[in-house]
């Protein structure tokens, strides 16, 4: 359902005259229709836009593509729509992004959060800006055990940024740095759109996952970098330095949450559990530790937390059975092959290739979700990346990094949304002070792109591929 | 109506919590059968836990189908709106009816199909054997591999959820129609966020470490 209210305050832009609007419509009309008349390829994505662009949710509009299409074009068997529609979210690995949203719930409702700032602030505190480079090496610990970058700015941002408040940071700037920061989110260790990237082009989950450590260490120093620059050029507050006692001490503290690396990380490394199983015991873990250990929740509030979690997981859920319908009708018409042949035989190369991968995914990301985009374009994508000789983890985290940055900048971008909540600064206010921490992502993301050591060099370490 | 929410709400928190309990107990069994305790392990290694995993994927079909129906009530389900949100108001309207009715006619063909997937493929049988009427040569319907139930009672989850989803949008559409209000979910809102602003967080190492 769209949000319309608002994405116009959003956006800052007051509704188009008619005239206008009439304009934009003929013209969209007109560019889909010519699409439509390049053969199959073209009806298919001529189809998806213009459902998707009268703001039908994206999984329904996906769906009712792979209808439109089979009863009107093709022969294909009702039945194996049907059948489909029951198997498509029968894979086990696919059960991991319910049991890590729900993890994810449990994190950002138990004390978690405050623990892991404490510690943050006790090391890096007395640096320029202090609050701030704890606001963000907080985020990179939780995003350790999170998979979900609006769960990090949520579970961070809500704390801290009252907290800097205090401490004299103009809220523009703790705002900005909690909501580049909390992109690290989906970038560190487990994240949920690289489940959904792994299950789309059989990757394995565990390399990803280890793979993007070492880039969500290099990120979180820039984004420190950028801070403490700016934080001393404004002559923004330290804190008092920590001793080592104090240090030991909130380490103590925090080191309940961080346990859960260890479950994760440790646990599909050592080949004690799946990816899905791990999940499923850091689900566990999360609740164990907010309602018996933290007591920050209390027994009954449980229900109300496995509630909003499955609402989210049934939407992704959702998405994921049409994108599965998607994808079937794709690889029945030969699309990605079609795709791959006709990149391939632009003669790119890796260089410009992965320059174009990433303007069209930057592109996207001003219209849609992540999740959606990586189940759209994956598939496409994939299939040319691998036969340009791109290697299938580094381009996952390369398409991570991507969503990191779609996730910071309107119109749709969320933690932008959820920051601007927490901190009631308008969205244009907020996109406007978050532009040097974007900027630096940006810088991130071509360094991502055109590094594949930076991604691959642990995994292979370790051994995980 | 109240009782409706009520149910799906329900079924859905049930399911989240059951799934992750199954996977959770599977793990734990599968590691605990290994520990030499006499007596104990005899019985740990009599029970089956391989049916855990299917289990766990149809709890979380089902949460699936049913929770996309909670979405539609909630608003969750997120659409690009770029356009939309800029059209002239009346043209906006119009988009939104055609959203809707998207909604409505995608659910209810899935419905639909499912319905009759699931008819052709035990139910028929299984209704005409409790009805004692003769079954002729209906097939009675594949089983699933490790728990062994008839797949159409578990796939019954697309058309019920599919049906349920198709009446949550005509709901919402009624809704539009009356007070031209959708249902829009704000992930900025965080449930018990205000209990940690009435306590505010001071970071001060100190106060920290002596706690």
């Amino acid at each position: 359902m769209s949000v319309p209210a608002v994405v116009v305050a959003a956006a800052g832009s007051a509704p188009m005259s008619e005239k206008r609007a009439a304009t934009w419509l003929i013209g969209i009309v007109a560019i889909l229709l010519a699409v439509s008349f390049t053969g199959n390829v073209g009806i298919v994505f001529a189809l998806l836009i213009a459902l998707m662009l009268t703001g039908i949710p994206v999984s329904i509009a996906l769906g009712l593509t792979v209808l439109a299409f089979m009863f009107l074009l093709t022969r294909v068997p009702v039945e194996a729509v049907a059948l489909k529609l029951f198997t498509g979210i029968e894979r086990f690995e696919i059960m991991a992004i319910p049991f890590f949203i729900l993890a994810g719930s449990f994190l950002t409702h138990g004390g978690v959060a405050k623990r892991m700032i404490a510690f943050a602030t006790s090391i890096i505190g007395h640096f320029h800006g202090g609050l701030a480079l704890a606001g963000i090496v907080a985020c990179a610990m939780f995003a350790l055990v999170c998979g979900s970058s609006v769960a990090t700015v949520v579970a961070i941002g809500s704390i801290m940024l009252p907290a800097m408040v205090r401490q004299g940071y103009p809220m523009r700037f703790g705002a900005a740095v909690i909501v580049t920061a909390g992109s690290l989110g989906i970038l560190m260790l487990p994240s949920i759109p690289k489940v959904i990237y792994a299950i789309s082009t059989n990757t394995s989950i565990g390399a990803l996952f280890v793979a993007g450590l070492i880039p969500g260490i290099l990120l979180t120093v820039m984004l420190c970098s950028v801070t403490w620059y700016l934080a001393k050029k404004r002559g923004y507050p330290r804190m008092p330095k920590a001793n080592w006692a104090q240090r030991w001490n909130t380490f103590r503290e925090s080191l309940w949450g961080l346990m859960l690396v260890v479950i994760i990380i440790g646990g599909i490394y050592s080949g004690m559990f799946t990816a899905t199983e791990a999940a499923a015991m850091s689900a566990v873990y999360a609740f164990w530790i907010s309602v018996f250990v933290y007591k920050d929740l209390s027994l009954k509030e449980v229900p109300k937390v496995l509630l909003t979690a499955a609402n989210l997981s049934a939407m992704l859920l959702y998405i994921i059975t049409n994108a599965v319908l998607f994808s079937f009708l794709m690889s029945h018409e030969n699309i990605p092959q079609a795709m791959a042949d006709w990149i391939l035989a632009k003669e790119l190369g890796q260089v410009a290739f992965l320059a174009c991968v990433n303007v069209v995914l930057l592109l996207a990301g001003n219209v849609m979700d992540p999740s959606s985009i990586i189940l759209i374009f994956a598939p496409i994508l994939h299939p040319a990346a691998m036969r340009l000789g791109i290697d299938s983890v580094h381009f996952g985290i390369l398409i991570d990094a991507n969503m990191e940055v779609g996730l910071c900048h309107p119109p749709v971008g969320l933690n932008l949304y959820v920051a601007s909540g927490i901190s009631k600064l308008s969205i244009t206010d907020l996109t406007m002070a978050v532009l040097p921490w974007l900027a630096t992502m940006v810088v991130f993301l071509v360094i991502v792109t055109y590094w594949p050591g930076l991604s691959t060099w642990l995994p292979k370490t370790l051994g995980m591929m | 109506m109240k009782a409706l929410d009520h149910l799906e709400e329900w079924i859905i928190t049930f399911l989240m919590g059951a799934a992750t309990a199954t996977i959770f107990v599977a793990v734990l069994h599968r590691y605990a059968a290994g520990i030499r305790i006499p007596g104990v392990q005899d019985w740990l290694l009599s029970l089956n836990f391989s049916w855990a995993q299917e289990l766990c994927i149809f709890m979380f079909v089902w949460m699936c189908k049913f929770g996309a129906a909670y979405g539609v009530r909630t608003g969750i389900h997120v659409g690009v709106d770029v356009l939309v949100a800029r059209l002239p108001d009346a043209w906006r309207k119009k988009a939104v009816y055609v959203a809707l009715f998207g909604g409505i006619v995608f659910t209810g063909i899935i419905g639909t199909l499912g319905l009759r997937f699931v008819w052709e493929n035990g139910m028929h049988y299984a209704v005409f054997t409790a009805l004692g009427f003769g079954t002729g040569d209906l097939p009675q319907g594949p089983t699933t591999p490790d728990l062994e139930w008839p797949t159409w009672i578990v796939y019954s989850a697309v058309p019920l959820g599919s049906f349920l989803m198709c009446f949550r949008f005509l709901q919402v559409t009624w809704n539009f129609v009356r007070s031209g209000e959708l249902p829009h979910h704000d992930p900025t809102h965080v449930e018990g966020l205000h209990d940690q602003t009435e306590q505010p967080f001071e970071p001060v190492p100190a106060k920290a470490g002596a706690k």
